[in-house]
């Protein structure tokens, strides 16, 4: 490929070949400290040319720590990084350019305001100046004959769709001629299908020796699908390595954990009655930029239902949660809470008993600088007992407060600390207590409620979810994780670019279909 | 005024003048904020370098001619020049401390326009009386008319001249340099820029100070051009409008340089009445570019939507 | 028990050292400021404690002064807590003067341009009517003002510091025009003024001083102010909404109207320091009344962190700098943008102490809670 780019070769690539197989990529006992915590400690791993190698752990088990060690955005404590058998020092991503290492990244590190062209471009660290455009179109054409997948090159970045943009993350780096690609997590913005899709022509360029791939993943599918071998890290340590063929899924994931785990079996009470909470009609809005992001949506959520909204992200199920939670207006379209029109002021949320799980909390539903007890107080602080006329009682209010943190279990050092100190996992306790605690619960909205958070926590919010339906409570819950849409929806609904696509009670849900209609087929 | 002579065709004639004579500081300190901006920082303190290149420019001209025996063709040059260090040496500042962590860049302005403001009267206090060398103009109404009215009218600067070239070199700059992208990376999305090994501070960096010096040039026309004397009111919020006149020209330098004619020639709007008699509300007229800025955000902004071309971390604040 | 004790002084002891430590630091290269211009800074500090806070007769200028700093400080301070930049306090001040002015002088004569023979009688309304009615004025026009700044924001996302700075020089055109035409009194020829207040309608002296009610007003109002924004449910929604938007949406809080109502208390602070300007010190309104006392304000209201309890304070800090001002022309001739130079440097100085709040090691916590995990674990990246 490198012979129809010709001006990369002034670059530093030029002394590995394309021709050349990958270079052979080890970690040799590499440690990282974040102050007193240690992130990694004595972790090795072994990526041997062309071969598809998965990296494996949960959140926070130090897997990210240690790809931006070898990328050279962390310097390691301690270490070794052995290339072709010699230690190197990767001190920045350029060092790592050098040694034909590049990585795509979780988000997206294209730039939304330039183009295709602009961003490829722009990536390749030589050191010219000026740009020739007329030259470099026809070398960028030249490329994306012979690449893997095709793009635009003249369209904005921003104007992308999710698949698209992953797509140009590993042009990127195809284009840089880079020989050990380092994944993290690239599926998580893919439907199944574009995920098999792009994972698939990966595999075909390792398969044919021309690539190297580590890649961070959580799906055991795509491991066992496309791998050839695993590292697992276990709470910043090196848990354990092998070949995909030789373990099966329940050892990968007792590798992960430590332990044996089932995941706790699901009860749903039975409902009897058909009672409508939550209504839309027709419901219109638009994204940030003033493009329409829902082309209007019909839905309604019963008592002691839970509706499962599942979809790619970005299909516009952010906006109508948005809508719901009253952090957006809707352009057109009505919504209806107990048979009465809704718009989510102060007074309506209080009189049909509407809560909210928003995503990222801490962005969403929490005053960051404000203490833990002002945050439980939000929904409270204007009425007694917390509040006497127009003065605010704070002695109530840190009295519910230390209840609250109690009975959820909430680890801050004391009700009056800020709640951005707290950790992802006790801010979300937080607002869990907040939306939940309530006497009478009408209705609940939750988004992506278990985003980056680990299996215990995860199973906590299932289990709260769950017994608020079985209490009667209509519950709308949207989430880019099928699996959990699936072990708690009582029917399910597939978003795809602003309309709903799909929809069946989850008895008869068909995974197949499922896929097909959040690809926006 | 002799400009009666010329009756009622006065008044389109005084705005097109005041249009080509007063636009300049508009399209200096709007391309100047238009490249702080796309690097991802607000610089409201663009009309504390303003003030301060209007006086360090017209200090040095007059220094120069009657301390340092230069030539007068010669000192408002170096004016020039010295303003525009001026002004980088307020950027400096700018760009260092509104890099802090948790330091908002807009308080970073109020105060520099402050801290501008106080230092341009306090040094320029000394250079209120005297008369300093003004630099030349072309004299584009002697090939055109020979009326003395006209060819007062049309006398145009070889800075606004430079000014003028500026915007499409900088629009190529953007597009088709290396430089270039990087900058509008770093201001669309820091993370990507960082991920290319680009250092976000450095570019910053550069950008503002690089911005205060094209400031301060436009500061150095204020005083060495049109209306070509040192007072405390020679600025009086133009640096402040043409930062609101970036978000207007939708950080394209080329907008900046339309937005800056048609800015100039409303701030000629008042002049050009009285010089025909028209006095009566003087006062009301001379805020009229203050009210058409106001106006142009009002009808240019929206809560519905994010303003398209604005870059991706404009406003966002230090870690 | 202990543990949170301990914290919360250290946290006290952090937030006043480090606006105090600013201030020196500011005071010291503002020195180095002097010496360069060749005057002794050891004598330029001097000549400014002497002239501001040295006698009781001093210091009297200085509270004059700090009395509309109190007033315009808050129409910075209150809108922060809501998250916005508001700068438009000159020009509420002048507006408020204008509204204070023209209430007056129709409770007063009846006109705003009486006649002779109307000066002749002022009519008989109790004077501390006419002068609440004069703040009222203020307080509704100053209110308006920086409210349409508030809405502009809300309703069509147009920046409120750069709409609200437009706005000082729109107050300012208008009141030169109203002096210069529809309210001018055709007997002052010197500088273009309304008529003047009778006296009577005037705001007094404290007894025994030369300082008049004004002061009062200020510090009134910023209890008032304090009181609001940490002990009522307005405050506590105010807060929410400028700690963190979205959560204040999914609260269901009204932050248009918030917005709205913060920003008109705001204007009402800061046309209540023009009514005290023109009752108690101008008794007219001129150009004199842009002395830049807005500009200061928002200096105020930067180095008390937005707390109008602390407003008070500093602005009897910078009042003394202001009011040092003249001696420093006078004794050492030093230009009257001194004390600007001087403010700036507080203000920038002020600005990169906000970074340091957290990262001072003496005000850190030594005990072994010191590094709870979670703190630490936010600074790993996902």
């Amino acid at each position: 490929m490198a012979e129809v780019i010709p001006s990369v070769h002034q670059g530093s690539v030029s002394e590995l070949d394309a021709a050349i197989a990958p270079p052979d990529l080890e970690v040799v006992n590499m440690s990282k400290r974040f102050g007193s915590l240690v992130a990694l400690d004595q972790v090795s791993l072994h990526v041997k040319p062309g071969t598809f190698h998965a990296l494996l752990g949960e959140n926070g088990a130090g897997k990210s720590t240690l790809v931006k060690c070898m990328m050279g955005f962390y310097r390691p404590d301690h270490g070794d990084i052995v290339i072709n058998k010699r230690s190197r020092t990767i001190a920045s991503p350029k060092d790592a350019h050098h040694y034909g290492i590049g990585m795509v990244y979780q988000h997206f590190t294209s730039v939304p305001a330039m183009t295709v062209a602009e961003n490829l471009v722009m990536s390749r660290f030589d050191t010219t100046t000026v740009i020739n455009w007329k030259q470099e179109m026809a070398a960028l054409q030249a490329f994306m004959a012979t690449a893997p997948f095709k793009l635009p090159l003249e369209t904005l970045v921003g104007q992308l769709a999710a698949g698209e943009k992953q797509k140009l993350e590993i042009l990127k780096q195809l284009y840089l001629h880079s020989k050990i690609l380092i994944l993290d997590e690239p599926t998580s913005v893919l439907t199944p299908s574009e995920a098999d899709e792009v994972l698939g022509l990966i595999r075909e360029q390792v398969t044919d020796g021309k690539l190297s791939v580590l890649i961070i993943s959580h799906k055991f599918r795509e491991v066992t699908s496309f791998c050839d071998e695993i590292t697992v890290l276990r709470k910043g340590k090196f848990a354990g390595t092998g070949r995909v063929e030789a373990l099966t899924v329940a050892d990968m994931a007792e590798m992960m954990m430590g332990e044996k785990r089932e995941p706790q079996p699901v009860e749903k009470v039975a409902t009897t009655e058909v009672v409508p909470v939550l209504q839309l009609h027709n419901l219109h809005a638009n994204k940030d930029n003033g493009l329409e992001a829902l082309h209007g949506v019909n839905l309604t959520v019963h008592q002691g239902e839970i509706v499962g909204i599942a979809g790619i992200s970005g299909n516009g199920q952010r906006e109508l949660v948005e809508v719901l939670a009253g952090q957006r207006s809707a352009t057109s379209g009505q919504v209806m809470v107990n048979g009465e029109p809704y718009a989510a002021t102060r007074k309506q949320i209080n009189q049909h008993r509407v809560f909210v799980l928003p995503e990222e909390p801490l962005k969403n539903a929490c005053v960051p600088h404000m203490s833990v007890a002002e945050n439980l107080a939000l929904r409270t602080f204007d009425r007694p007992p917390q509040a006497k006329g127009p003065m605010v009682l704070f002695a109530a209010i840190r009295q519910m407060a230390e209840q609250l943190i109690d009975t959820f279990k909430i680890k801050t050092p004391t009700p009056e600390t800020p709640v951005g100190n707290l950790s992802g996992g006790n801010v979300q306790r937080t607002v869990l207590a907040r939306e939940l605690s309530a006497d009478h619960i009408n209705l609940l909205i939750a988004a992506n409620p278990c985003f980056g958070l680990d299996f215990a926590m995860v199973d906590y919010i299932h289990g709260q979810i769950l017994s608020a339906r079985n209490r009667g409570v209509a519950v709308l819950l949207v989430s880019e994780d099928l699996d959990e849409l699936l072990k708690l929806s009582d029917r399910l609904i597939v978003i795809s670019g602003g309309k709903f696509a799909y929809e069946s009670a989850i008895a008869e849900a068909d995974f197949a279909a499922i896929s097909h209609a959040m690809a926006g087929h | 005024m002799a400009t009666e002579a010329i009756g009622w065709l006065g008044v389109p004639l005084g705005i097109l003048a005041g249009t080509l004579r007063g636009s300049a500081p508009f399209l200096f300190v709007s391309l100047g904020e238009c490249l702080t901006e796309k690097s991802g920082k607000i610089n409201l303190g663009l009309e504390g370098t303003l003030l301060m290149g209007a006086m360090s420019a017209y200090a040095i001209s007059y220094l120069g001619v009657s301390q340092w025996n230069m030539s007068p063709a010669i000192s408002p040059w170096i004016g020039v020049l010295v303003a525009g260090l001026a002004g980088m040496g307020m950027g400096l500042i700018h760009a260092w401390l509104s890099q802090q962590p948790r330091v908002n860049d807009i308080a970073v302005g109020i105060a520099m326009i402050i801290f501008g403001s106080g230092l341009a009267f306090f040094l320029g206090k000394p250079f209120i009386q005297p008369q300093a060398p003004q630099l030349p103009s072309f004299e584009l109404g002697k090939l055109l008319s020979s009326s003395p009215i006209v060819q007062s009218a049309l006398q145009i600067s070889p800075l606004f001249i430079l000014g003028v070239l500026l915007a499409p070199a900088m629009n190529w700059f953007f597009k088709s340099t290396r430089p270039g992208l990087f900058i509008r990376a770093v201001g669309d999305s820091p993370d990507a820029a960082l991920a290319m090994g680009v250092s976000v501070k450095k570019v910053r960096m550069l950008c503002i100070i690089a911005g205060s010096f094209l400031a301060g040039i436009g500061g150095a026309y204020l005083s060495l051009v049109y209306p070509g004397s040192w007072t405390e009111r020679i600025s009086s919020g133009q640096g402040l409008m043409a930062v609101a006149l970036v978000i207007f020209a939708r950080w394209n330098p080329i907008q900046c340089l339309w937005a800056s004619l048609f800015f100039g020639g409303a701030q000629a709007i008042g002049p050009a009445l009285q010089a025909v008699g028209i006095d009566k509300g003087y006062y009301l007229f001379n805020a009229a570019p203050y009210v058409l800025t106001l106006l142009i955000m009002i009808l240019t902004c929206s809560p519905k939507k994010t303003l398209s071309g604005a870059p991706g971390a404009l406003g966002s604040i230090n870690g | 028990m202990m543990m949170l004790k301990t914290t919360t002084w250290r946290k006290t002891a952090e937030a006043i050292a480090i606006p105090i430590g600013a201030l020196l630091v500011a005071l010291m290269l503002f020195g180095i400021f002097c010496a360069f211009c060749g005057k002794n800074p050891l004598a330029v500090y001097g000549l400014i404690y002497s002239s501001a806070f040295g006698n009781w007769r001093v210091f009297q200028g200085t509270l004059l002064r700090a009395a509309p700093l109190m007033l315009t400080a808050l129409c910075t301070a209150l809108p922060a807590r809501l998250g916005l930049m508001i700068i438009g306090n000159e020009g509420a001040l002048v507006v408020g003067g204008v509204a204070a002015v023209i209430t007056g002088l129709v409770l007063s004569y009846g006109s705003v341009t009486p006649s002779a023979e109307q000066l002749q009688q002022v009519l008989a309304i109790p004077p501390i009517l006419v002068q609440l009615g004069m703040a009222l004025g203020s307080i509704v026009a100053g209110g308006l003002w920086i409210a349409a700044v508030g809405a502009l924001r809300h309703y069509r996302a147009v920046n409120e510091t750069i709409s609200s700075l437009l706005m000082n020089y729109i107050a300012i055109a208008l009141m030169n025009h109203l002096v210069g035409g529809p309210i001018k009194d055709p007997g002052e020829t010197i500088k273009a003024s309304s008529f003047v207040l009778p006296d009577i309608n005037r705001l007094a002296n404290l007894p025994t001083t030369r300082i008049h009610y004004g002061l009062l007003y200020g510090i009134i109002v910023c209890v008032i102010a304090y009181f609001l924004i940490q002990h009522t449910t307005f405050g506590f929604a105010a807060r929410t909404a400028g700690g963190n938007i979205k959560a204040a949406r999914i609260a269901g809080l009204p932050v248009g109207k918030l917005t709205v109502m913060i920003c008109f208390l705001a204007g009402s602070c800061a046309g209540l320091a023009g009514m005290v300007e023109v009752a108690a010190v101008h008794g007219r309104v001129n150009e004199s009344l842009v002395a830049g006392y807005g500009y200061t304000g928002i200096l105020v209201a930067f180095v008390a962190r937005y707390n109008p309890i602390a407003c008070t304070i500093v602005s009897i800090l910078l009042g003394g700098i202001l009011a040092s001002s003249g001696a420093l022309q006078r004794n050492l001739t030093m230009p009257d943008a001194t004390a600007l130079v001087f403010q700036g440097l507080v203000f920038l100085v002020i600005l990169y102490s906000d970074s340091l709040y957290g990262r001072l090691q003496i005000f850190k916590d030594p005990g072994p809670k010191a590094a709870v995990p979670p703190a630490a674990s936010t600074t790993i990246p996902a």
